[in-house]
């Protein structure tokens, strides 16, 4: 018993001492990943905004996809939005915003947090990985499967379907979100 | 002096962590994609293995051996953590580089594996030495695979980007000729083989001298 609560002790006081140096650290680096999350947030609202004023933000809380959605204005009417979308990725739970016209075409996008697999579904954040999905939503559908992209497109998520199919499902439930508010906020 | 270079070298050739005590090996395989993965991999590992290595040599006579497996996990788990939180107010970048492989560094053998074989024996300066040298070995173990895997697979070798590097650099000739298994997890389990193989036969040659 006395053998017991010792080995008890001992291991308390060693969590305790790692709780503490991690609520330290924690107390030192939360505000300053806070921060940068608020810049990239933003960067990524202005990268996908198409030129056109940033307005309110509406939360979404009944959809699969879809979290929240900003009003794009020109010239203080509704020429777009942009959508929050939240979508099951091959490491976890991936973010992205995407940008769509009034009938649903998708103008840009830009993954936000991610835990895809480095060398593979990463891949995602890179650059021109969205330019597939431009322009489709209406008219051209939303490439959802490897055989509707061209063979180089095709080529480049080679090794990474999940995250693919998981960024075309979240940007093709943005679209169809999008055709149903159809600029009547 | 000679016992202390011995100590600090075993880890790179004659008990490397990954070709010869084979430990580590999912994250080897896993994040060998491409070589600034393998970089930073290296990077967190020794971090990790080093305190972790100081930490548990300093309460090697504190911990008792029944509890000393949850003593050791509480210590590593508590470092990777740190790491990771400090790599990602810090160093973003190098963070997101290295992804899910990070708080993986948790379940790494070599650093639980080294922790009781170890510096759970050992004065603080020779689990230092143990840490640095099995850090490098497992440092070039991993690179070595991932510049092949690269070089053959992608045809390409990815450093981090700085100033107007971009941080990847194309082999001719490999680039226009990929061999695409070498990119995805069967080149990894090849690469391995033949390494291992050549290491084993690299060893039992010096035997036999």
């Amino acid at each position: 018993m006395t053998k017991n609560l010792k080995y008890g002790l001992i291991l308390l006081s060693i969590c305790a001492v790692c709780a503490f140096a991690l609520a330290l650290t924690n107390s030192i680096t939360a505000p300053v990943i806070r921060m940068q999350d608020e810049v990239n947030q933003k960067k990524a609202l202005e990268a996908v905004s198409n030129g056109w004023t940033i307005g309110t933000r509406s939360e979404v809380t009944d959809q699969a996809y879809v979290t929240y959605t900003i009003d794009l204005l020109d010239n203080s009417s509704v020429a777009g939005y942009v959508v929050g979308l939240s979508t099951p990725g091959y490491g976890g739970q991936m973010t992205l915003v995407a940008s769509y016209t009034n009938s649903g075409e998708m103008l840009f996008a830009q993954l936000l947090t991610h835990n895809e697999t480095p060398g593979l579904g990463k891949k995602a954040e890179q650059e021109g990985y969205m330019d597939k999905f431009k322009g489709s939503g209406t008219e051209k559908a939303v490439p959802t499967s490897k055989s509707m992209l061209s063979d180089a497109d095709a080529q480049a998520v080679s090794g990474s379907s999940v995250t693919f199919t998981a960024i075309a499902k979240a940007i093709a439930a943005g679209s169809e979100y999008v055709k149903n508010l159809g600029g009547a906020r | 002096m000679k016992a202390n270079i011995k100590e600090l070298t075993k880890g790179i050739f004659k008990e490397n962590p990954v070709f010869v005590i084979v430990l580590g090996l999912c994250p080897v395989l896993g994040v060998s994609t491409q070589v600034s993965n393998a970089i930073g991999m290296s990077a967190g590992v020794m971090f990790v293995l080093l305190f972790s290595n100081i930490i548990i040599s300093a309460l090697r006579k504190v911990i008792p051996g029944s509890i000393h497996i949850p003593a050791y996990i509480v210590v590593i788990a508590s470092l990777v953590t740190i790491t990771e939180m400090v790599m990602h107010a810090f160093v973003p970048s190098v963070y997101s580089a290295l992804g899910v492989y990070l708080p993986l560094i948790v379940v790494n053998c070599i650093i639980l594996g080294r922790a009781e074989a170890f510096a759970s024996k050992n004065s603080v300066f020779d689990s230092i030495l143990d840490a640095i040298g099995m850090s490098i070995g497992f440092a070039l173990g991993l690179t070595l695979i991932a510049l092949i895997r690269e070089l053959f697979g992608s045809g390409t070798i990815t450093l981090f980007p700085m100033g107007n590097f971009g941080g990847g650099i194309n082999i001719p000739w490999f680039y226009d000729n990929p061999i695409r298994v070498m990119a995805l997890a069967p080149g990894a389990l090849l690469i391995m083989g033949y390494l291992k193989a050549f290491f084993d036969w690299n060893t039992s040659r010096k035997k036999d001298k």
